[in-house]
């Protein structure tokens, strides 16, 4: 791989959501700071209630908009820093519930390029990602399928290995375990789809996911193709008829596609878009997710 | 070497991170119950008095009836027993007490485990138990494919929909079963056990048997444990006919628990179970005829209720569930002049109170004030801030909940936890505060299917609900009548705490106009009605002869 080409991949920002930041095999260079914003449009009127696949004329399409800031820094050329800040609102297009708006969580990653070797015409890197998310307003988590989130302070331990070729192509599989916290609803009883709880602090299982992606990056254009993964390690069904629970089983796996692009008219300006689908799913929803937002990135270096 | 610096850093925070991962994640419980020991034993209580409306209602005097002259074998036989129970220096007896001192000696830890929990006393536990139960089985069926609703079916429990569907006036009248047996079966085992005088295994000298529990001068004779597990488990499974396994494994515990904490031998258990099941069998004789099954109606009775509200120029109530859902028992109250088979049995209340005490009309639908009572829901609705909606959300008490019944019961359980009170008296408080829940809920949903009245998202579709709108009438609010209903019986119970039971029932009611669900006027003047609901009920225990 020639000197400039790996100069021009790690300055750039990498995914289209821009939580995948965290799940790539890229880095940005020492003080690098890429930061934009991003757009989304999540919809789905089927869900699953436990294994069934339904819908509910009660709710109609559940509609979820994000608005989020994000930025990741070069601290070094190995170590980045990346935080993002969701802007939420959620509604039901049937139905009498009102909706869900406002910030969601704050998250915060660091991400370590431990290890890297290259070969003559390819790359082969892997990556630690340490990642810290809180809430940022008090939103409730009792209010499913509105409330914006769980409402709780997860801790995320994720590996990552990237395989590149000079041509272009490369692989990429991540991996992570994430703790979350109790999460408190405004009750002091509720049912957690086993048993009865007297308590207004629910018990919330960790959580696992896969993030696979296949693509082409070069030049201008980077385009890939994913597979996401996410299953909920405990946690109840949906009962029947009866609304999501915050701690419920919620399992999903999704496809979709990325596309980034550098318009040669604007230094260091990246739009990116992206599209992801639901496969199959346990406790939520059969959406479909368009995504759309523009990145800048500064260089802070004394140098220049 | 820099980066070998921020290296150690990163090594550092993960460090500091797995500390914070190790602490573990178990939920404080809110409703921790502590090993009872009665500040009085009440021994008068077999002469408190019972409600006694009719002749299925069940008294001592009828009671005593089936145990001593119906039950064949008789459970009870004092004139022939009663030196023999008294004897605690028969052989059998004493073979009774040898097994269980040789059994204490060898329990495990499960066993010490089912001690512990049920030292608290039964009613108390078994009150937690009935309020998960309800939580449970509190789901409304599943539309079918044609969009019509199934009905839950008790000869099907397990099936979908699972029998039964808990809603708020089902679990009302469920919780007044429950408390009211329990409270007639400890009155006829208190009247028993002072017949019989047997002591408790560990008060007889020399049996070797300890107390594993708080020791109490109560007699044993039949074991008011073994009573409680066996009337409360026969009701239960008659109101929750699917959880029979759970039921019957944890009275089965109650009694091994009174056993192992050497509080009753094996023939004290097998009275009490007998009375227990006696007394429930005659509850649910009164069950089976108090008109639970007419409730739901049926479609040309439904369309009836929306003619006479059409007829008298209203608007009537129609449900804004998808699709159309068939109201929620709107039978369960409806007075009638001149009907004397209308509405659930009560309990205190004639059907004359229910329709003398029943709210005056609301405003008309068509009426300014009517308007101004929709935009007043309105202005909630666009204005729902954080605080606002965590009190909608505390008081919601909807689907897979306890119900705004089982809150008030929640409320009063650590009252009754802190006061002390023996069983018999403690199950005195249930069957008041839920005979006033029940009184309550037919008394409401007379009112709501008399005037048949429309919710605020009816009348106006862009109001938004920050809880599931309920599918019945607005007027009046259900929550209001409950609380206020509790608020009145609870502040006779416990004066102390009657400031904090009317802030907690103003906010209850309150919160369903906040919620978007209920106009004003649903809300004060249901809170109203609650109190003259609860004042009947008052006025029942101010002369039942317990505070004498």
């Amino acid at each position: 791989m020639t000197k400039p080409l790996l100069v021009f991949l790690l300055a750039v920002c990498s995914h289209a959501v821009f939580s995948q930041n965290l799940t790539d095999g890229l880095m940005m260079k020492k003080n690098l700071f890429c930061t934009g914003l991003m757009y989304s449009n999540d919809q789905w009127e089927d869900y699953w209630e436990g294994d069934l696949e339904r819908n509910n004329g009660n709710i109609g399409t559940i509609t979820t908009q994000t608005l989020m800031w994000g930025g990741t820094y070069g601290i070094t050329d190995k170590i980045n820093v990346i935080a993002m800040v969701p802007y939420m609102k959620i509604d039901a297009s049937q139905g009498t519930l009102h909706e869900m708006k406002g910030l969601q969580d704050l998250s915060i990653g660091v991400k370590y390029n431990f290890f890297k070797k290259n070969f003559t015409q390819s790359a082969f890197n892997a990556f630690g990602v340490f990642n810290f998310s809180t809430p940022l307003s008090d939103y409730t988590p009792d209010f499913f399928p509105l409330s914006l989130g769980t409402h709780t302070t997860n801790l995320s331990y994720r590996l990552t290995a990237n395989f590149k070729l000079e041509q272009g192509w490369f692989v990429n599989a991540s991996g992570a375990y994430t703790w979350r916290s109790n999460t408190t609803l405004d009750r002091e009883g509720y049912w957690d789809g086993d048993e009865y709880i007297l308590s207004d602090e629910v018990k919330m299982p960790n959580v696992f996911d896969v993030f696979v992606s296949l693509g082409y990056l070069k030049g201008p254009l980077q385009a890939e193709l994913e597979y996401i993964q996410m299953n909920t390690l405990g946690g109840s069904d949906i009962t029947r008829q009866g609304m999501p629970f915050v701690s419920n089983r919620m399992n999903f796996i999704k496809t979709g596609a990325l596309i980034m692009y550098y318009p040669h008219f604007v230094k260091n300006l990246a739009v990116r878009t992206s599209y992801h689908t639901t496969l199959a799913g346990r406790n939520v929803g059969k959406s479909n997710t368009f995504m759309i937002g523009a990145l800048y990135t500064f260089n802070f270096s004394k140098q220049q | 070497m820099k980066t070998i610096y921020n290296f150690k850093m990163i090594l550092a925070a993960v460090a500091t991170t797995f500390v914070v991962v190790s602490c573990n994640k178990d939920i404080e419980n809110l409703e921790v119950l502590k090993p009872l020991q009665p500040t009085s034993l009440d021994e008068n209580a077999e002469n408190w008095a019972s409600v006694n409306n009719d002749s299925r209602d069940v008294t001592l005097a009828k009671i005593v009836n089936a145990a001593e002259a119906t039950a064949n074998p008789k459970i009870f036989d004092p004139a022939n027993d009663l030196t023999t129970v008294q004897d605690v220096n028969s052989t059998a007896y004493k073979a009774e007490l040898a097994s269980l001192a040789a059994l204490q000696k060898n329990l495990t830890g499960a066993q010490k485990k089912a001690i512990e929990y049920w030292s608290c006393g039964g009613v108390l536990r078994w009150n937690q138990i009935l309020r998960g139960l309800v939580a449970k089985y509190n789901l409304p069926p599943a539309p079918k494919g044609d969009g019509s609703y199934p009905v839950p079916d008790a000869e099907n429990p397990f099936g979908d929909p699972n029998f039964p569907f808990a809603n708020p006036p089902y679990a009302s009248r469920s919780y007044a079963y429950v408390s009211v047996a329990q409270y007639e079966a400890l009155k006829a085992a208190w009247h028993y056990m002072y017949v019989y005088e047997r002591p408790a295994p560990y008060d007889v000298p020399n049996s070797g048997v300890q107390s594993l529990m708080p020791e109490t001068d109560l007699p044993a004779y039949p074991s008011y444990d073994a009573v409680l597990s066996g009337v409360t488990a026969e009701v239960l499974k008659m109101l929750f006919p699917a959880a029979v396994e759970d039921i019957t494994k944890l009275a089965a515990e109650q009694r091994n628990a009174a056993l192992w904490g050497g509080r009753a031998t094996s023939s004290d258990i097998a009275k009490g179970l007998a009375l227990g099941k006696a007394v429930a069998s005659l509850m649910a004789d009164r069950a089976r005829n108090d008109r639970m099954g007419t409730a739901g109606g049926n479609k040309a009775l439904w369309d009836g209720l929306a003619q006479t509200a059409t007829d008298q120029g209203e608007e009537p109530w129609i449900s804004l569930e998808t699709p159309k859902r068939p109201p929620m028992l709107p039978f369960f109250g409806l007075r009638k002049a001149g009907c004397t088979n209308c509405g659930v049995k009560t309990w205190i209340m004639t059907d004359d109170d229910i329709m003398n005490n029943r709210p005056i009309p609301p405003p008309s639908t068509s009426s300014a004030e009517m308007k101004a009572e929709v935009d007043e829901v309105k202005w909630y609705s666009t204005h729902l801030t954080r605080e606002r909606l965590a009190i909608v959300h505390k008081w919601a008490d909807g689907v897979n909940t306890h119900t705004p019944a089982g809150h008030w019961n929640d409320i009063m359980t650590e009252y009754v936890r802190d006061a002390s009170w023996s069983e018999v008296r403690a199950a005195r408080a249930y069957a008041l505060l839920n005979m006033t829940m029940h009184e309550a809920a037919v008394a409401c949903w007379d009112t709501k299917f008399f005037y048949f009245n429309p919710r605020p998202c009816q009348l106006d579709a862009s109001i938004k609900t920050a809880t599931g709108v309920p599918n019945f009438p607005a007027f009046t609010s259900g929550h209001s009548t409950f609380s206020g209903s509790a608020a009145a019986i609870l502040s006779y119970l416990f004066p102390q705490g009657e400031e904090y039971f009317v802030e907690e029932a103003q906010e209850a009611s309150y919160s369903r106009l906040y919620g978007g669900i209920h106009y004003r006027y649903d809300v004060e003047k249901g809170y109203q009605h609650g109190l003259v609901v609860g004042g009947f009920v008052q006025n029942f225990a101010e002369n039942d002869g317990a505070d004498d």
